[in-house]
């Protein structure tokens, strides 16, 4: 009696241990997924215009999912240490329902990152930036959000178009459209500017000379950002299940040898 | 009068990777230096005609300033005559750019006036072009034709890209 009283009370320690860092990671995830959610970079209104913000749905997830993994690990160590086989299942229940809920979140960033590609941005950038006429409110909303971003975006990185300026002139854009190319070759927010907002030298950016204009594109400043949320989400949320699969099987094993 | 000298400079488009130097209605040029020092006095005028390709052949000199046909006339004349410069501007010493952007004056043309306007070309070309020197009693000296230049077509196709 005395060894297996011995394994039971290294049981009890294990899934004490076990619910203590998944209370820790729960409060991680809760945090790392509202870090993301505030988009420091203000790339969001990109993604809106793509119709598709999966991987921000898999981060407001991750939020609720992190605060219910820190409520649930305090409940299962004070069943743990109590005994008490009524809790105990109310843990394993609700620890599983939590379980599904965190597994949507990650496989939904995983396989969105495949979604963000140059070419959907580039297209994107074509359709919205600087388009005059929009046809009807919820499209004049998004190609409100696609201008000021890469607006923004070009200034702040000092990068052109996705791939480059060249961007510009090798396809038809709604920018071309209201802004002719004489004079706009492509954005003047392309151009290296002074510190007051205007470009230091308009002619030598609007025939590329080096040093006037920005060459980079700006695929890196997007996707970089947006990569590091959707493997965050979604590989950390997966570090998560996996311990949480140990200390859950842990905890079956320990209520089925509990009585009440 | 006597036919104007030819030189044997060509005009070109530079070579350095300039991303603006052919779009979809201007290009750049090389600024030709020390070409016409020996042909020019400083108060004569250089000109740039440009030709589409196929027109340059039949593309005669006129006579005097008044004949210059002018950035209006491109779609009947097939073809124009712009830029023009004092001649002491392409001098040896004149420190300068080192290109010249033919259409990107948007503001002249269609107002009917007599300036020689350097806007955008209507139409991808292809274009030669060519500099000629005008006195006062007409051309005094002319440069070769340019290869053919072609400009960019793409924002005239499709808007989505593959």
């Amino acid at each position: 009696m005395a060894k297996s009283d011995d394994g039971i009370r290294i049981l009890q320690g294990l899934l004490v241990f076990g619910n203590v860092v998944i209370g820790m990671c729960g409060i991680a995830l809760t945090a790392e997924c509202i870090f993301f959610v505030s988009d420091p970079h203000g790339l969001y209104p990109l993604l809106e215009a793509t119709e598709n913000d999966d991987i921000y749905a898999a981060a407001w997830i991750g939020i609720f999912v992190g605060f219910a993994l820190f409520a649930l690990s305090i409940l299962g160590i004070v069943g743990v240490i109590k005994s008490n086989r009524t809790l105990l299942l109310v843990y394993i229940i609700l620890m599983l329902i939590t379980y599904a809920f965190e597994m949507a979140s990650c496989i939904t960033a995983a396989t969105h990152r495949d979604f963000l590609t140059p070419n959907l941005f580039l297209k994107q950038m074509l359709e919205r930036y600087q388009k005059s006429e929009p046809d009807n409110n919820n499209d004049k909303w998004m190609t409100e959000g696609v201008t000021k971003t890469w607006d923004k975006l070009m200034l702040q990185n000092q990068c052109c178009g996705v791939r480059g300026p060249s961007d510009w002139q090798e396809y038809m854009s709604a920018f071309r459209i209201t802004h002719n190319d004489a004079d706009f070759p492509w954005p003047h927010n392309c151009c290296v500017m002074d510190a007051r907002g205007s470009p230091v030298n308009l002619d030598g950016c609007k025939l590329g000379v080096p040093g006037y204009y920005n060459s980079n594109g700006c695929y890196d400043a997007i996707s970089g950002p947006m990569n590091t949320h959707a493997w965050g989400v979604a590989w950390f949320g997966f570090a998560i299940l996996c311990w949480t699969f140990c200390v859950l099987l842990g905890t079956m094993f320990y209520w089925s040898r509990t009585e009440y | 009068p006597a036919p104007p000298a030819l030189l044997p400079y060509v005009p070109r488009v530079p070579p350095a990777a300039l991303p603006g130097k052919l779009t979809a209605t201007t290009f750049a040029l090389e600024r030709p230096c020390c070409v016409f020092d020996r042909h020019a006095n400083a108060s004569d005028a250089v000109w740039l005609v440009v030709a589409f390709a196929n027109a340059s052949a039949a593309f005669r000199n006129p006579p005097s300033r008044a004949d210059v046909p002018l950035y209006e006339q491109l779609p009947t004349a097939c073809s124009y005559m712009t830029l023009e410069t004092a001649a002491a501007t392409y001098a040896c010493s004149a420190a300068s750019p080192a290109v010249l952007r033919v259409g990107g004056d948007t503001v002249c043309g269609g107002q009917g006036g007599r300036d020689p306007c350097n806007g955008p070309l209507p139409s991808p070309g292809p274009y030669r072009v060519k500099f000629l020197v005008m006195g006062c009693h007409g051309p005094k000296a002319e440069t070769r034709w340019s290869d053919p230049i072609l400009l960019r077509r793409g924002t005239g196709g499709t808007a989505v890209p593959p």
